[in-house]
């Protein structure tokens, strides 16, 4: 594959809600290997712009490629696309009825027909590296902590073998003392080289892990740099007050 | 035992056509979806008896013949299975959004969704409802007798008026339908519970 193409492309990206413009023309591209974290206040469409890369949420306009295939051309088989796109919810989606083994999976044994016994390999390693021991394989998940339960759905992502994974405030469900865990594991991944967009609103893991950092604001990306750079001189109002009100409220 | 007959045929082929219908109405494209909601308000809008009926003398004035069991047959599959696919319509919306997401997130085509995520819960969740409905059938299988099906009740009616007992012939027959009933409430229940979501509570204990 050609690398200078990006694992990620948006172009253009437009979105509303019965009239109320969320998104309005968002640019931005992940290589491969980087980390990319997108911040902002509540509400101003990060969780939109995440769905619509993978298309979970259908975009008004614009154009996204993942790998040099366009996503939104309606011609492209986008279920096919979707194995690809690794995608992490806030609140889990764990699949209730099944354990967190099978969980893990089904999409080899259903969606890419990997028969049974090599799909519990690669189900094994994506758990390893998720550290879930395998003394867990067998629970359902209601039977598992907050934390687990997300770094199974990272697994679960994960065995598909995506080319870039999306987590869309992987933590913001959990309770403080489980915030950890699940960060270690999305930063082990990311220093490992997986290509990844985060929104999160933990700021220091983000100046930790990003390559650059993405604000969105008014529909836009009003400002993307490297973490260090952002920091010591935001140019954007929202972006001084943004940075300002997380620092006031650490303390 | 022609009753026992009738139910074993009705009984799983309604939960069939219940899933069936209650998962078009939700998933099928017009047609499909209209076609599904014609049966389904079809048949809780007749009553069993009348159903029965018109599928034996009915179908007659158009030349086919239905023999009177399979008339018993049909009717009963029609009519719960209309009643079963609401309770399988409703589970299927109370679903978490999520769910189907995440389905969609890992490449499953809108079938595999519904086929390996969404009916295996709903139908778990469908399901005391489904088990209610089934129970009634044991209950209307009695009507069969309509149609000139020589079920438990018609032989029942025809040993008392040989011999009228009227109480004793009916309480007998009474408490054969609550042994039958009996026998299928434990047989639920064995199934409820290997069902069970670990770690859900889905049901009343
Ligand atoms: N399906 C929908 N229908 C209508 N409006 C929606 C829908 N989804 C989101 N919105 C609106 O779009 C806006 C952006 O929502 P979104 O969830 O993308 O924000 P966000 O940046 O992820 O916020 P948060 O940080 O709270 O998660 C919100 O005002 C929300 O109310
Ligand atoms: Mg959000």
């Amino acid at each position: 594959m050609n690398s200078n193409i990006p694992v990620l492309k948006v172009e253009n990206l437009k979105k509303s809600y019965s009239g109320r413009i969320i998104l309005d023309g968002v640019n931005l591209e992940v290589d491969k290997g980087e980390t990319k974290v997108i911040l902002g206040p509540s509400g101003v469409g990060k969780s939109t712009l995440l769905r619509c890369i993978n298309m979970l949420t259908l975009p008004d306009s614009g154009k996204i490629w993942l790998e040099g295939v366009e996503l939104t051309n309606p011609n492209t088989d986008i279920n096919k696309m979707r194995q690809k796109i690794g995608f992490v919810f806030q609140d889990f989606n764990l699949f209730h009825h099944l354990t967190v083994l099978k969980n893990v999976t089904i999409g080899l044994t259903k969606v890419k027909k990997i028969p049974e016994e090599e799909a519990i390999k690669i189900a094994a390693s994506a758990l390893e590296k998720v550290h879930i021991p395998n003394t867990l394989w067998n629970k359902y998940p209601a039977q598992i902590s907050g934390g687990e339960k997300q770094r199974v759905a990272i697994a679960r992502a994960l065995a598909m073998k995506p080319s870039i994974m999306l987590y869309d405030e992987p933590t913001s469900a959990l309770d403080p003392q489980l915030v950890g865990e699940v960060l270690q594991v999305i930063k082990e991944l990311s220093t490992a080289g997986m290509t990844s967009l985060i929104v999160t609103h933990e700021l220091h893991f983000a100046l930790e892990v990003a390559n650059e950092l993405l604000f969105i604001y008014n529909g836009k990306i009003v400002e993307q740099g490297p973490p260090e750079e952002v920091f010591a001189n935001p140019k954007h109002d929202m972006v001084k007050k943004y940075i300002a009100s997380i620092y006031s409220r650490k303390g | 035992m022609v009753t026992l007959e009738i139910l074993a045929i009705s009984m799983p082929i309604s939960v069939l056509l219940g899933i069936a219908l209650g998962t078009a109405r939700v998933y099928g494209n017009v047609i499909i979806r209209g076609i599904a909601s014609a049966i389904v308000i079809t048949f809780r809008g007749f009553p069993v008896l009348v159903t029965l009926l018109l599928i034996f003398f009915g179908l007659s004035d158009f030349g086919i013949y239905v023999p009177p069991f399979w008339t018993a047959v049909i009717g009963f599959i029609l009519c719960s299975g209309s009643y079963q696919s609401e309770y399988v319509r409703g589970a299927i919306r109370s679903i978490d959004i999520g769910q189907s997401l995440a389905a969609r997130s890992i490449g499953m085509t809108k079938l595999q969704e519904v086929l390996y995520i969404i009916l295996p819960q709903a139908v778990r969740r469908a399901f005391l409802g489904i088990t209610n409905e089934l129970i009634y059938l044991v209950q209307y299988s009695s009507l069969a007798f309509v149609v000139g099906v020589p079920e438990m009740f018609a032989v029942t009616k025809t040993f008392n008026s040989l011999y009228f007992r009227p109480v004793e012939t009916f309480t007998t027959l009474a408490v054969v339908y609550l042994v039958m009933i009996s026998v299928l409430v434990v047989f639920f229940r064995g199934i409820e519970r290997r069902l069970a979501i670990p770690g859900i509570e889905l049901t009343t204990k």
